[in-house]
Parts: structure tokens; sequence; C-alpha cells
């Protein structure tokens, strides 16, 4: 059975490990991938994040084959298909891992275990073990052989953006990290760097963080802001809307392509420009529903970054996996079946702007779900850099599964960690709720506000726009931003 | 009757339509032509009805219209692209089926199969669209449009792309369409106008500047004239020489390809195939569409992924040995239809062409004043010399072209890859390419692999070919 890691640490060194993280500098990269130079990689499992990362780290000049289970070669399934189409050496764990210098877990994180107990006992003395998100090491507790190295590279968008990007010239951010317990040679650190040079990420910003702070974060801003509050949120606002009498086929509309256009906004200014772009009665409106939200969601918020950091979470979960998954797969079909799933979108156009005059309660609960998901992480002691890209920085990426097939979209791209957290969340949050949404009616959802009224009082309006400005979301948002838009255009 | 009367239409990239007045009346088939970034195809869109009207009024416009053109193919491709990224975790997306894009409710599900066969497109029909050479989905876009029973058809440049046979049939077939369906057809170039057009409305600068019979023959070789203005002697912007590519053993080829085969899980697109390209050797690549032209390139430029698969030799180095495909992009330089989609990036005009020195699409790198002063004499070349700082995405569709051909010269490499080069360019400008592309051929420092369709467009100095065949077992 396993053991929490993180909860063996004394308090001390757990508060350490929360705070880890650096944005690199560029000069940090001027070695490339020569630490890999002539290493032999094998990467476990070929999906999107492993076939991509795969092709990107061959096309930089390093030795990548795959290992699948006899089970998947045999059959040729698709993984097998996708490895073996693209040239690749496909071989099982006992023909290739002994051979392996770097052994790359690209597996789903329910598989790590197995996966790992598998292939550990076939590596070589002093290789190295890599992953792309910490759960197996952090939650449970998995022991690595002494002798190998374990360090995390994880691409901060989807496989096929990873390879996207590398292909036009640049990269993705990456979040890497060197398991200290692990690291006999100490040459993590140097692996893990040539290694996001390879995929092409050091173009595009490197942060430097640690096992723990990347699972804690990781899990708090899928679970919160960046599943399950657009999940609450859609179901909320499209019941809301047909229980007003607004016509079943636009509020389905709204909100499936809602959330992918404001977020837009977001991911270029940040929380601030959301609101900008709202008029300015309607932006003090959302304001103050959203700071209603967030007295209201803030236990709730508290307490998934407690049972997070407590490892409630991953223990629950797991019960549910040595379950088969009873939970997860239930909630799941739950979902399928709400009203908001089974209404088609309208055809009727809706201007981009009109996303936002008429979403003014879905712009409310993104801002409210960003700061309180942000502001929850830091006072946890994660580091604002990666409390930012576990919240903001995401959110349009998963709002954009929406637009393209609802929520059925969303949770079956995302990983079943991630889904698994979003119904905890949207099962406490719809209850949660259930006063506020009482008094909302289609002025803010739906309808807009009535344009006669477009006035609004100088000081309350100045005190609004001070108040989204200064949040700390706000701040290290510009400055990450900046670093992008740096690397991305010329200087 | 379809009438525009005094209408002003704004589009998505602030271009506008000024003051159009325009009368198509029954049983005539009109041409829209024009100098790139002139408004042929916005003319053609305002019927199919894009834009924001601004002023003035229409009336008589159908709603039931078969549209083509560059434009509406790729925002199906970019469709399908979005589609593609559609996993954030772990799943890969196989894209929709050509069958499913071609049988949607609006399409006569007979006519549809009698074109499917004319264009001998029975073998793809599961294959992913977004998998389809330019070719395969140009004739795709066709099949939909001719097959919906439309009360106008709107071809947007319908020739381009397509290979001899295809371009044969499509002639042919239209000849019969004509006969009950009014056409609006855009063309660049002259020398394709089929015989069924009555009118031709010239367009320039946004309005629509000229209206002339095809009887009228003096008028008709005026607007003839108008496009063909003579480029004046152009001269080639020199190389950086503070940054240059590796120098290469000049004894040794170029590029050796050895008994290579290209292979897909459905068919075999090219089989034991010998290449040697020697430097200086200048190479015209010809072949139907689909067969195998732009894999067989991306095989030497390292963007297919049996580049590793293969016994292939480029620029001194036998891929698979540790080499990146970076150290072998610095060599070429490269155009293509697919560059072009994929170069939807909003940076500025003279970033683009300086982007061409480092290989990537957009600018991630610090460039040098040297590097900045080389684009600016491209894009006086390209008579662009002060739209610099413009950005790249809201230029016209064959001004973009123009761009991508400087970008892909600026670093003079030793090989220069133009497949199909002049694909969206009117008259004019396809002129100023070709010339551009026998100059650097004549300076005997780049060698040029040029793929085409268009038998006229020949190069002075290219004396060897290639011609790939449709291979056999593809069913």
């Amino acid at each position: 059975m396993s053991n929490n890691y993180f909860n063996t640490l004394p308090l001390r060194e757990q508060l350490e490990q929360l705070a880890k993280c650096r944005f690199m500098h560029m000069d940090e990269f001027t070695e490339g991938v020569d630490a890999l130079k002539g290493k032999k990689m094998v990467i476990i499992g070929c999906g999107a994040q492993g076939l991509n990362q795969g092709l990107n780290l061959r096309d930089s000049g390093l030795d990548v084959s795959y290992t699948l289970r006899q089970s998947a070669i045999d059959e040729k399934r698709q993984s097998f298909k996708n490895a073996s189409e693209n040239g690749f050496t496909v071989g099982t764990y006992e023909e290739l891992i002994p051979t392996a210098d770097i052994v790359l877990n690209l597996t789903p994180d329910k598989q790590h275990s197995p996966v790992v107990e598998a292939v550990m006992p076939l590596m070589k003395q002093g290789a190295c073990l890599s992953y792309s998100h910490g759960f197996n090491i952090v939650e449970e507790g998995m022991k690595i052989r002494d002798d190998l190295t374990v360090i995390m590279v994880a691409p901060k968008c989807p496989g096929s953006e990873v390879r996207a990007e590398y292909v036009r010239g640049f990269g993705v951010p990456t979040l890497i990290a060197v398991h200290e317990d692990n690291d006999p040679q100490g040459h993590g650190l140097a692996l893990a760097k040539a290694y996001a040079v390879g995929t092409g990420g050091h173009k595009a910003g490197v942060l430097m963080s640690s096992f723990i702070a990347e699972v804690k974060s990781d899990l708090m801003g899928e679970q919160t802001i960046l599943c399950g509050m657009l999940q609450t949120g859609s179901l909320l606002c499209f019941d809301k809307m047909i229980d007003k009498g607004v016509d079943a086929g636009y509020a389905s509309k709204l909100i499936q392509y809602g959330w992918e256009t404001v977020t837009e906004a977001l991911k270029y200014g940040g929380v601030t420009n959301m609101l900008d772009r709202l008029s300015n009665p309607a932006k003090i409106k959302a304001f103050d529903l959203s700071e209603e939200l967030k007295v209201i969601m803030r236990p709730l918020y508290n307490k998934h970054q407690d049972d997070i950091i407590n490892g409630t979470f991953s223990r629950t979960m797991m019960a549910d996996w040595a379950n088969d998954d009873v939970n997860l797969l239930g909630w799941r079909a739950e979902t399928g079946e709400t009203a908001f799933e089974k209404t088609p979108a309208g055809d009727m156009e809706i201007s981009e702007q009109e996303y936002f005059d008429h979403g003014i309660l879905m712009v409310a609960m993104v801002k409210a779900g960003v700061e309180l998901a942000f502001e929850t992480m830091t006072a946890a002691g994660i580091i604002a850099d990666s409390a930012y890209y576990e919240s903001l920085h995401e959110t349009p990426l998963i709002a954009n599964t929406i637009a393209r097939k609802k929520l059925y979209e969303m949770n079956a791209t995302i990983s079943d960690t991630a889904e698994y957290g979003c119904y905890l969340y949207n099962h406490a949050c719809l209850p949660l709720l259930g006063d506020f949404m009482k008094d909302i009616d289609t002025d803010v959802i739906g309808r807009g506000l009535s344009s006669d009224d477009n006035g609004v009082d100088n000081a309350r309006l100045i005190e609004v726009n001070e108040a989204l400005r200064s949040h700390p979301v706000e701040a290290i948002g510009a400055t990450l931003r900046g670093h992008m838009a740096d690397m991305k255009k010329i200087v | 009757m379809m009438q525009l009367h005094d209408l002003s239409v704004e589009f998505d990239e602030g271009f506008q339509l000024k003051h159009i007045n325009w009368q198509v009346e029954q049983h005539q088939h009109w041409l829209i032509t024009g100098a790139n970034g002139a408004g042929k195809s916005a003319l053609a869109a305002v019927l199919a009805g894009y834009g924001e009207i601004l002023a003035g009024s229409t009336s008589g416009i159908p709603s039931n219209i078969g549209w083509v053109s560059f434009e509406a193919q790729a925002e199906l491709i970019q469709a399908e692209l979005k589609k593609d990224d559609a996993d954030i975790l772990d799943v890969i997306s196989l894209g929709t089926p050509v069958r499913e894009i071609i049988f949607t409710n609006e399409v006569d599900p007979v006519i549809a199969q009698d074109l499917i066969h004319k264009f001998e497109l029975n073998y793809l029909l599961e294959r992913a669209f977004r998998k389809l050479s330019t070719g395969e989905s140009r004739k795709v876009m066709l099949i939909r449009a001719l097959s919906c029973h439309a009360d106008l058809l709107i071809l947007d440049e319908p020739f381009d792309g397509l290979d001899s046979a295809a371009h044969t049939m499509l002639q042919g077939h239209l000849i019969d369409v004509v006969k009950h369906t009014p056409v609006v057809m855009v063309l660049n170039r002259f020398d394709e106008i089929p015989g069924f057009i009555s009118h031709i409305a010239y367009v320039e600068h946004g309005e629509l500047r000229h209206q002339v019979k095809r009887q009228d023959t003096k008028a008709y070789d005026e607007l003839y004239q108008l496009l063909h203005l003579k480029t004046t002697d152009l001269q080639v912007p020199t190389a950086d020489t503070e940054n240059s590519i590796p120098t290469l053993d000049p004894k040794k080829p170029l590029v050796k390809l050895n008994n290579i085969s290209i292979k897909h899980t459905d068919m075999v697109l090219i089989k034991d195939l010998d290449w040697c390209i020697q430097p200086n050797e200048n190479w015209q690549l010809s072949g139907p569409n689909g067969s195998g032209k732009t894999a067989l390139l991306s095989l030497i430029t390292g963007d297919h992924p049996q580049c590793y698969t293969n016994d292939i030799y480029v620029f001194g180095y036998q891929r698979g040995n540790g080499e990146s495909i970076w150290q072998i992009k610095q060599y070429i330089g490269y155009v293509s239809t697919a560059l072009q989609w994929e170069y939807r990036v909003g940076t500025s005009l003279r970033n683009v062409i300086i982007s061409g020195f480092y290989d990537s699409i957009g600018l991630y790198s610090r460039s040098s004043d040297r590097q900045k002063e080389i684009a600016d004499e491209w894009l006086a070349l390209l008579g662009m010399g002060n739209r610099g700082d413009q950005p790249f995405n809201k230029l016209s569709y064959g001004d973009q072209r123009l761009l991508l051909i400087a970008r892909a010269m600026v670093k003079h490499p030793p090989l220069l890859i133009l497949d199909e080069p002049c694909l969206g360019l009117d008259d004019i400008n396809r002129q100023l390419v070709l010339a551009l592309i026998e100059k650097i051929c004549a300076a005997r420092e780049t060698s040029v692999i040029y793929v085409n369709h268009h038998a006229q467009d020949r190069i002075v100095g290219i004396n060897n070919y290639l011609a790939l065949e449709k291979s056999s077992d593809n069913s």
C-alpha cells in the first residue's frame, strides 16, 4: 500500500519544497542537449505527450525509442501505431529498458505504480527515470532504487502544442525538477535542462520547481478553477437561463463558447483585461458578484487545498482506483445526463462582444475562481509563479475543450486525476451556490444589462479598477507574460 | 438578376470595397481579375455573404451558393487543425474523414459520387481531411460546391493546385454546369480564362474599375496589358556575411537519397527511389496530385518522420546520427502552400523576412542591424518598402506568398525548394517571382528544386527533371 511521501517530511522541509520555484535564465541552457547526446532515451507510453515529446527529442539529435507492454505490441494498439508509423524503434520492457540511459515515463498517473514497479528492476545501474508529473513520487510515495536519478520535465501544454511550437522554432513553457532523494551522481539538473532543450521548452521559459510544489499546485489548479469552476458554472448558468425563459439553444451556445471567448481576454491581459472588456456598469456588476462568490467559495477552496496538502484527496481517489473507478465512472455518466450537456448549441450568431455583455456572471465566476485558486495556493506556501501557471495560464486551454464538445470533451481530455477532483468540486459547489443563484436574473446571464442605464459612480469605478489591477495574480501575470512576449516577439 | 448598388463593404482585416456598382444578368458568366491585394476575392466573398455592409445595398443574390476559394479551404483546414489539438493529456485526434466532409446534407450524393469518381478520389474517402495534399483538399472543396445544386457558383482560383488531368476534367465539367448555373470566377492568370466567360470585372484598390465584355476585343487586350506591366531589372539583395551558413564540401552532393520508400498504413507512396542533387544543379519536380512530391521534399527538409528510416544523406549529414533538424534546415530555403497555412503569425512583414535567417515561423531570436537592412532591401524589391511594420496576417494571399518567397531566399541557401511557388499569384507577381528565381539560378550559388503543374512556368537554367508517378497499389 502506498505511503504519502510529502507527509513523511518534517514541516521545515515541506515548506521549503513547496516554495521551490524559479524562472530560469536563457544563459543556463548554453550547453544545449549535450548532457543527453549519445545517451539512449526510452519512452514508456505513446499517447499525445509521449509521441510529441519523442518527435521533438529525435529532431534535436537525440536517440529515442519506445517501449510498450507486450499486449499493446501484439494487438497493434494505437500507441504501437503512433510510434512505429513515425519510424521509431518499438520494443517490450525486457528488450529496451536494460539498454536505456534515461527512461521517460509518459503514461497516465494511474498506471505509474505498476509501470514503475515493472521497469525499475530492469533499469541499468545509475540510469535516470524521468516523470512529467510527480503524483507517483509525492502522493503514492513510490521509492525509487538509490542508484537511479529521478527528474521531472513537464511541458505546460497539450502534446500537440508541444510539437507544433517546436516545429515553428519555438517551444512551450516547461517545468523541471529533480527529486533530491534520488540524485546520486548530482547530474539530475543537467539532464533535466538538456531534456527541456530537446523539447524546445527553453525557448519559451523554464520554471525550476520541486516534485512537491508541482503536484500540490497542479492538483489544486485543475480541480478548482480549471475544471471544477467551469463545470459548476456551466450547469448553474444554463439552468438559470432556462428557468428565466431564455431560448435553450442560445443558452447552450452562450456557455459552450462563452468560456473560451472570455478567457481569451484573460490570456492576453489577465483578469483586468477580461473585466475591461465589459461596459462600466457591467464591470462593476461583475466585480460585485465575484466578491460575493469569493466569500461563499473560499472555504471550499481552502478545503480542496487542505485535502491536497495532507493527502486526503489522493487517498480517496486511489481508493476509487482500487474499486474499479466506480465513483469516477458514475459521476462521468451523471455529467453526460445534465440538461446543458444534452441541449445542442443553437445556430444563431453571437458576436465576440456579446459573450461578455450577456455573460457577466461567467466573467465573475472566472475572476473569483482564478483569484481564489491563486490566493489559496500562495497561502499554502506555493510560489506565485507556480500558482499563476496552474490557475490563470491554463484556464483558456481548458475553456477551449468546452468550446469543442462541452463538458464531455473537457472531462475526456483532462487526466483521470483532474476529472475526479473536478467532480468533487462540482458536488460541493453546486449546493454551496444555491442561495446565491436564487437572486440571479438574466441581466447578468443571458440577456445583459438594459442599455438605458449606462451611468456609473466615478468613485466606485476608480475603486473597482484599482482593486482589479492591484491583485497579486496580476503583478506576477504581467511579469511572466512579459517573459513570454519577449521571447516570442523580436526584441 | 443580381445587383450591387453603390455598395461599400468592410472586412475583418480592415480592407474595404468601395462604391461597387455591379449588375450580373441571367446567363452572364463573370470573371473578376486584378493585381494581388486589389480586392478580387473580397468582391467574390461579398456574394457569399461575407463582410460588413457599410453603405449601399444588394439584391437578387441567391442563398444557395457553391463557393470555392483559398480562404474557404484555409478555414476548413484550420477548423480541422483545431480539432487536432483536442488533447489536454493523452488523446490523438484522428481528424474528420473525407467522406464526412463531402457528404453533408446540402450535397446531392449522386453528383458527388460521380465527381469523386472523375477526380479519382475514391481511394482516400476514409482518410482524414487534414492529411490530404493541397491539391487533394482543393478537389474536395470543388466536389462540395459542384454537387449542392447551387443557384450561383463562385469559383475563386478553382484551377490552382490541380494537376493537368484534373484541370482538364474540371474545365470540361464546367461547360455543362454553366448551361444552368451562373458562374462568377476569380482568376489571376489571364491565359486560363474559360470560353464561357462573357464579362470581365477588373478590381483595383477595392474599387470596381473596369467592366469589359468578352467580345470587346480592344478593351480586353488593354486589360491584359494592364496585368502584364513589365518588371524593371531586379537586383537580388546580398546575403548576410556576418552570420553565414557553415560552408559545405563542394565535391560532395547536397542531397543523396538511396533507395528510399515512403509508406503509409494504407498505401506505399514512393517506392525504391534514388535521387542525387549535386551543388549548382537545378531540378524541376513534377507529378500528379497525391504522387508524393511534397512528402519527398519533406524527407529532405527533415519534416517527414520517415527521414529517420531511410538512407538519406543531406549537407554532410547521414540522417539519424545525432544531427538536429535545425542543422539541416540552415541549408534550405523553403516555400509551399502548406507553409503559408502554418505561417499564421501576427508579426511584422520585416520580421517574416528575417525569420528566414532562423528557419522559424515567427521570430524568436534577436536579429542584427544588418539582417534588418537586408529585410528592408527585400521589401523594397517587392514594392512593400513602406510596409515593413505592418502585420503579416492582414496581407492578401498573394502578397503573403511573395513575402514567404523572400523569406526563403533571404539567406541565399545552398538549396532552395519552391513547392508550387506561383500558386495564388497574379500575372505580374508571377513574372516577378519567376524572374527572381532565374536570378538565383543564374548566380550559381544556390541549387533550386522547383515543383509545379504549369508547363508554361519553365525556368531558364533548370535542366534536370524528376517526374513522379502515382503509385499503383493505393487502393
